[in-house]
């Protein structure tokens, strides 16, 4: 059995979404054009998660496992719905930036992996923090690759220029190219990191 | 119980109990959603009308179809910005079918005398960085005050008065379009436009 603190690092680090499992590719390459996209999906995406995974994980037992799937699927587009609702209505500007990509969160691989994976087989807090853990690897990525393009491709981050009128922005950042260009970059760099830190102990 | 009508069961509990809570979110979510949405076209509308009208523009208005403003014909909505009664200008949205990619919707106004006050993108779909130059800079400025016939109207390129971008001349080209389309409807209709606004 897992602890909490090993559910949440789970889902944060070492089974990351993005830099790991490799799911969840179309948001995270369609809204990282800024780091403020990045957060503001990333935070969609984990209010979803943790709800979904509490869901989930409640009616873990009620569930016959033919039917989980379809079952699941109607709680995460519940969910979805209700975060697109209350965004609209009480963050309306930044549901215009984020627009169609709130829909999309229910096709977002990660969220059903996450139930099938781990909800559907923990305890509810043990879900909980397996959904905040996951939700925020998935912020944290999309932050990354979206401060990445932001700076090479406008040169801002969060909106403040940094590089000054002289930098001429590489518009390809921006644009599709750019997103799997720095994806392929910033994975590069986490397997660096992870190699780097577990090779003493080998 | 056979478990094939267990399953169904289960899966219309799950369903209701989910549709109960939709429901209930859009009951609660309806009105704020409304209400930011109309605070957004009244601060657009406050961008490009002129100062000084104590109208609510956004109760004010008419529909008008045309295909100079909409391919489509569909019915462009005209809200009239007036002071004490008195008409001042007119904001509708004008559609540009010829971008780099999809429609381009371009917000104007234009003053009774026929003279552009302000000219916004609304909404487009051009490439960042390129095209997408003529929402995100101070571009469509270069359209205040102009009138039917003291500009050039085109791009540098075509031999008018407006700016292109390097690397983007389709997209300042259909917009230059649409807005003076939308003009010239405007200074042919301006009768019918604030006419029929004052018989409401």
């Amino acid at each position: 059995m897992i602890t909490n603190r090993q559910a949440f690092i789970n889902g944060f680090w070492t089974n990351n979404t993005i830099f790991v499992q490799m799911i969840g590719m179309c948001p995270t390459l369609g809204v990282s054009t800024t780091a403020i996209n990045g957060i503001g999906m990333g935070l969609a995406t984990t209010a979803v998660l943790m709800g979904s995974n509490v869901a989930i994980s409640m009616v873990r037992k009620v569930i016959p496992s033919d039917v989980r799937i379809p079952a699941f699927i109607i709680i995460i587009a519940s969910f979805v719905t209700v975060i697109d609702l209350l965004m609209n209505a009480f963050f309306h500007d930044l549901h215009k930036i984020l627009g169609i990509f709130i829909p999309l969160i229910v096709v977002n691989c990660c969220i059903l992996g996450q139930a099938e994976a781990f909800a559907s087989k923990n305890t509810i807090i043990k879900s909980l923090f397996d959904g905040i853990g996951t939700g925020l690897g998935f912020t944290l990525a999309l932050v990354l690759l979206g401060s990445v393009r932001e700076i090479i491709g406008s040169g801002t981050i969060f909106g403040y220029n940094i590089l000054g009128a002289s930098f001429h922005p590489a518009i390809t950042f921006i644009l599709p190219p750019g997103a799997f260009i720095a994806l392929g970059f910033i994975l590069a760099g986490v397997r660096w990191y992870n190699e780097k830190r577990v090779s003493p102990i080998k | 119980m056979p478990e094939f009508i267990k399953m169904g069961v289960i899966l219309m509990i799950v369903a209701t109990i989910a549709t109960t809570i939709l429901a209930a979110t859009e009951e609660i979510t309806r009105a704020p959603i409304a209400d930011a949405k109309r605070q957004e076209l009244l601060l657009v509308l406050k961008q490009v009308l002129p100062k000084g009208f104590n109208n609510e523009p956004d109760q004010d208005t008419l529909k008008l179809s045309d295909q100079s403003l909409d391919r489509k014909n569909k019915p462009v909505t005209f809200y009239l910005a007036k002071k004490d009664g008195e008409p001042q200008a007119a904001a509708f949205v004008v559609v540009a079918p010829d971008g780099y990619s999809g429609n381009i919707e371009i917000l104007m106004a234009v003053k009774i005398d026929g003279t552009i006050n302000g000219v916004r993108v609304v909404s487009h779909t051009e490439t960042p960085g390129l095209g997408d130059k003529v929402s995100v800079t101070d571009w469509p400025k270069s359209f205040e005050g102009k009138t039917q016939t003291n500009t050039k109207w085109g791009v540098k390129k075509d031999g008018g008065d407006f700016d292109q971008f390097a690397g983007a001349t389709i997209t300042p080209r259909a917009v230059v379009g649409a807005v003076k389309r939308g003009l010239d409807f405007f200074v042919a209709n301006k009768n019918q436009i604030f006419s029929s606004a004052d018989t409401k």
